[in-house]
């Protein structure tokens, strides 16, 4: 009885490897298995074996069938994978893939959602102002004199017949500074933590200027703000945007709204603030900040005595060019919208 | 502005040690933007940024002051050794009378002079050219010198060419035309400061350049030395109008110490002695009508500590500000200043003086700290960006490129009135002129500036200008796009809107035959105005959006609908019907007929055929084929009575 157990395991092995496809085998899987297969049959003969030697039987019987079933899931998934090779032999994977359409956006508009996403991370709101504006929101509330160069007609723009009694000339707004007694006045009271990111506009064009450019101006006014916290929030930033390893720093400046004022630079990511060629002496220049000057909070309804700010308003071209090193010999190809430019980004 | 100096030069007034990448540092960090440091023969030139409220930098003198304060608060030895001169013993004789229009000139120093011509010695020569400065003789030499180092622009006329008992200083009328030194005409616009000679001559441009008949020649014997401290506004309109921007005229257009006209005028006369064997044979001319007001400022230190953020020591605070000038005192708790006089112009409230002791202190030595919020201020973070954000990623994903191009357009690109413009006063080209009203027309140019591509689909978002009476104009957002593509169908446009719209939870869009001249729809939402698909060719499609009205009905409410317990029964009913009914129209007839009718929507349509797909549901039970054979029949009568459609 246990020399047919082990024929019948033999043969049913031999069966299996001869197995050329799915059906095959499935047929042969009949063939021992099924309710009339052969070990199925065999194993009925138990009734005729003496008591004793049941258990024994019993055992051996169970290993045939493991066995046999086993080698028909080996099988199976050998010529499972043999079936799907013959297809995949047409494949040629160096063959370019059906792409989902893809356009592009600007560059400029990548730079304001990154600016975007790590100011709004430390709390600062998103708004908008008007890009024509008053003189007062652009200059004279910002403690401009009458006689300062950015008043001039050759360096901002001037709209034809718009002169308010109080408000004075209507212009586009030079810079997103007059988003500042914007916001003062639509709050009303502190605490501010402003991000106003927004197209400035200045009567200049050559390599480096366009006259139609972006700025992000930051605000914030609250009770004991100091030169520290404006310290902390350009480091945050420049760490952020620039990566962990660049250091940023603060320099005496002058700027009419801020007092003090300041010139923030950023260490050469190429020498890492060593000095080279590319930098001046281990550092870059990135744009103007300072404590909001007296005049000003006074001129957005804020008691200078009780509350003290910092701003500061940088280019989005200028942070983006230095943070890509992008060779760009004319930043006024941003907006020529060639497209073999744009589609490149 | 930039100044140049010699590291030989400034160390003329500092003694110190430390080398000059060590100056050059620590002016950068608490002084000025010392921007290079070059080599020059055994020499450095320090090639120096002077922000324009600090006219006093642009002078040797006072980057020598700077210098030696901001080694000292590093712990470098340095001493400030400013320059001896010594008051003149001179002749009483009256060889020119001044008339001076206190207006427009402050201070008024000259004397004459009886001089060599002759070259300047190689020192000072290097030091003019190294600082960008041409050296001509010493007779002109001088002058440039003199306003190096001091900071105070000088003149010198050939006394003898001016030729006049008495020199009158008046503004230009318009129409008078002066020969400047280096031989150019200019014909002024009146309101220039001049001095003419007694027949009424111009025989100088004042602050800006010296004229060509009463410069030094190689013959002249005799010179008047002249320093004007002028009204600064007069010298920049004139300087920028005339396009004559000498380093002067630079200098001159700022706030400048009136002080140091008199130092100016000492020290140019002790280096005429040196150099050009001169001797003084008048009177010294003095005329001073706008004297300095002497002002004081008070600071306390809390407040001093409050706006820089860190403890401040006193006693250091009180030795920066002497070194810079100022005489300082400290007593109940306040720091008092007396401001000198070439820092009037610039230091004027307490915050000023906080700058002062601030930077010399180093900003460097200050912690980085991140404001704390005081008050809960929740973030609205489905706000008009977001929503904008998540459209301009939607079509990028669908395959736009999005352009940026200039709000302000041309006449050309102007759309509708000119007299309806907001329109630039002082454009700088024909091409920026109005500020535009529509997007489409600069996205159309972009489609032709780039012919070589056949296909293009741009999109821009930005603002429209509407012009309003006596106020500033409506900046509305706008949304607009292009395609350009072989065969462009309308429905591509309009699945786009639908979709956006879809996206930002808009209901009640709705699509109408287009009200203006030309093919496409225009958009509602609700009863509201939202824009328009235009096709202007059977490739070239644009629409453009209200974007301001689409994100005031953006939204991301959601709502659930519980989900259906029995299977729908789907199946399609085609009709022929005349093409001039608005598919619209038959879905809203064939939707009324019964509340189980779900949804209905245009499968197919050809020539005067359209098959509609139809979903029938029923939430309370299973529906069998004899329900909906009910509600069909009744959707064909209605379509018969009210279309004369037919089913095919």
């Amino acid at each position: 009885m246990e020399e047919d157990l082990i024929g019948i395991k033999n043969t049913a092995l031999s069966f299996i490897l001869e197995a050329e496809d799915l059906d095959n085998l499935e047929e042969t899987k009949l063939q021992f298995l099924g309710r009339s297969g052969k070990l199925t049959l065999a194993l009925k003969e138990i009734t005729k074996i003496p008591v004793e030697k049941r258990k024994e039987f019993g055992l051996l019987a169970n290993e045939v069938k493991q066995t046999i079933e086993d080698a028909i899931e080996n099988q199976k998934s050998k010529l499972k994978t043999q079936k799907l090779g013959r297809v995949v032999e047409k494949i040629d994977v160096t063959n370019p893939g059906i792409k989902p359409s893809l356009g592009h956006l600007h560059l400029v508009t990548q730079a304001i959602e990154e600016i975007t996403s790590i100011f709004e991370k430390i709390s600062f709101e998103k708004l908008r102002y008007p890009e024509v504006e008053w003189d007062w929101y652009a200059f004279e509330a910002l403690n401009f004199p009458d006689n300062h160069p950015a008043r001039d007609d050759w360096e901002t723009f001037f709209i034809k017949g718009g002169v308010d009694p109080k408000k004075g000339p209507m212009l586009l707004t030079p810079h997103t500074s007059s988003g500042q007694i914007r916001e003062m006045e639509r709050k009303q009271k502190p605490p501010i933590r402003m991000l106003n990111i927004a197209k400035c506009y200045r009567r200049q064009s050559d390599v480096s200027h366009s006259p139609m450019f972006h700025q992000f101006e930051g605000l914030v006014i609250d009770k004991n703000i100091a030169i520290t916290h404006l310290k902390g929030t350009l480091d945050y930033f420049v760490k952020s945007w620039f990566g962990e390893k660049r250091e940023s720093r603060i320099r005496p400046y002058h700027f009419q709204f801020t007092e003090p004022s300041f010139e923030v630079d950023v260490s050469c990511g190429v020498c890492l603030g060593k000095g080279c060629k590319l930098c001046k002496a281990g550092w870059l220049e990135m744009g103007g900040a300072g404590m909001v000057h007296p005049n000003v909070l006074r001129a957005g309804g804020i008691d200078p005595n009780k509350y003290t700010g910092f701003a500061f308003g940088w280019g989005v071209e200028r942070v983006l060019m230095m943070r890509e090193g992008l060779k760009i010999d004319d930043l006024r190809i941003l907006y020529s919208n060639n497209l073999e430019f744009l589609q490149q980004f | 502005m930039n100044i140049k100096i010699l590291d030989s030069w400034l160390r003329e007034y500092v003694k110190t040690k430390a080398t000059p990448e060590k100056i050059g540092e620590l002016l950068s960090l608490s002084s000025v933007s010392v921007e290079r440091i070059e080599k020059f023969g055994n020499d450095f030139t320090y090639d120096i940024e002077v922000t324009t409220n600090r006219p006093d930098l642009m002078s040797v003198i006072g980057i020598a002051r700077e210098t030696t304060t901001v080694l000292k608060q590093n712990g470098i030895e340095a001493e400030f050794l400013p320059p001896k001169l010594t008051q003149l013993q001179t002749p009483k004789k009256d060889l020119i009378k001044i008339e001076n229009d206190p207006k427009l000139v402050n201070r008024l120093c000259a004397a004459v002079m009886e001089v060599e011509i002759g070259d300047s010695p190689k020192e000072i020569k290097d030091r003019l050219e190294s600082s960008g400065t041409r050296s001509l003789n010493n007779l002109i030499d001088v002058t440039n010198y003199v306003m190096k180092t001091i900071g105070h622009p000088t003149h010198v006329f050939d006394f003898d060419r001016l030729n006049t008992q008495v020199l009158t200083i008046r503004e230009a009328k318009k129409g008078e035309i002066i020969k400047t030194l280096d031989e150019k005409t200019y014909t002024l616009n009146g309101g220039e400061i001049v001095a003419v000679n007694d027949k009424d001559e111009i025989i100088d441009l004042l602050g800006i350049m010296g004229l060509k008949n009463s410069v030094v020649t190689e013959k002249t014997k005799r010179i008047l030395f002249f320093i004007n401290n002028n009204e600064p506004n007069k010298i920049r309109k004139a300087s920028m109008s005339l396009g004559i921007r000498t380093e002067a005229a630079v200098v001159n257009e700022k706030n400048l110490d009136r002080e140091l006209a008199f130092d100016a005028l000492l020290y140019g006369i002790q280096l005429y002695k040196q150099i050009a064997k001169g001797e003084v044979i008048s009177d010294i001319i003095d005329i001073y009508p706008n004297k300095l007001r002497e002002k004081n400022i008070e600071v306390s230190l809390e407040k001093i500590n409050k706006i820089i953020g860190a403890e401040i020591d006193p006693e250091k605070a009180l030795e920066s500000l002497s070194a810079l000038g100022f005489k300082a005192t400290i007593g109940n708790g306040k720091i008092k200043v007396k401001v000198p006089s070439f820092r009037i112009g610039d230091v004027e409230i307490e915050e000023d003086v906080i700058e002062e002791i601030a930077r010399i202190y180093g900003y460097q030595n200050l912690p980085s700290v991140l404001p704390i919020q005081t008050q809960i201020i929740p973030h609205q973070f489905a706000n008009e960006f977001y929503f904008e954000n998540k459209i301009k990623q939607a079509m990028k994903y669908w395959g736009f490129t999005e352009t940026y191009t200039y709000s302000m357009v041309s006449e050309e690109l102007l759309e509708g009135p000119l007299a309806e413009a907001v329109e630039i006063d002082n454009p700088l080209n024909e091409e920026f002129v109005y500020m535009r009203k529509t997007l489409v027309p600069s996205l159309l140019k972009v489609v032709s500036d780039n012919k070589s591509d056949e296909t293009i689909k741009i999109f821009e978002i930005a603002n429209i200008y509407n012009k309003r009476p006596n106020s500033l104009p409506e900046e509305i957002l706008s949304f607009a796009g292009v395609i350009k593509k072989e065969k462009i169908s309308f429905y591509e446009a309009k699945g786009i809107i639908e979709q956006l719209c879809f996206d930002s939870g808009i209901k009640k869009l709705s699509f109408r035959q287009s009200e203006k001249a030309g093919n496409g729809a225009s958009i509602y939402i609700n009863k509201d105005y939202l824009g328009e698909i235009e096709i202007l060719d059977t490739h070239l499609i644009d629409f453009e959006l209200n974007f301001a009205l689409l994100l005031k009905n953006a939204s991301i409410k959601k709502e659930y609908k519980p989900l259906g317990k029995f299977p729908p029964i789907v199946e399609d009913l085609s009709i022929t019907v005349d093409t001039n009914i608005k598919t619209e129209e038959l879905i809203t007839c064939i939707q009324s007929q019964s509340a189980l009718i779900t949804d209905v929507t245009l499968k197919d349509s050809y020539r005067d055929s359209r098959t509609f797909h139809i979903y029938y549901k029923d939430p309370e039970k299973n529906l069998t084929n004899e329900d909906v054979s009910k509600i069909r029949e009744k959707i064909i009568t209605s379509l018969q009575k009210q279309f004369k459609a037919s089913v095919r």
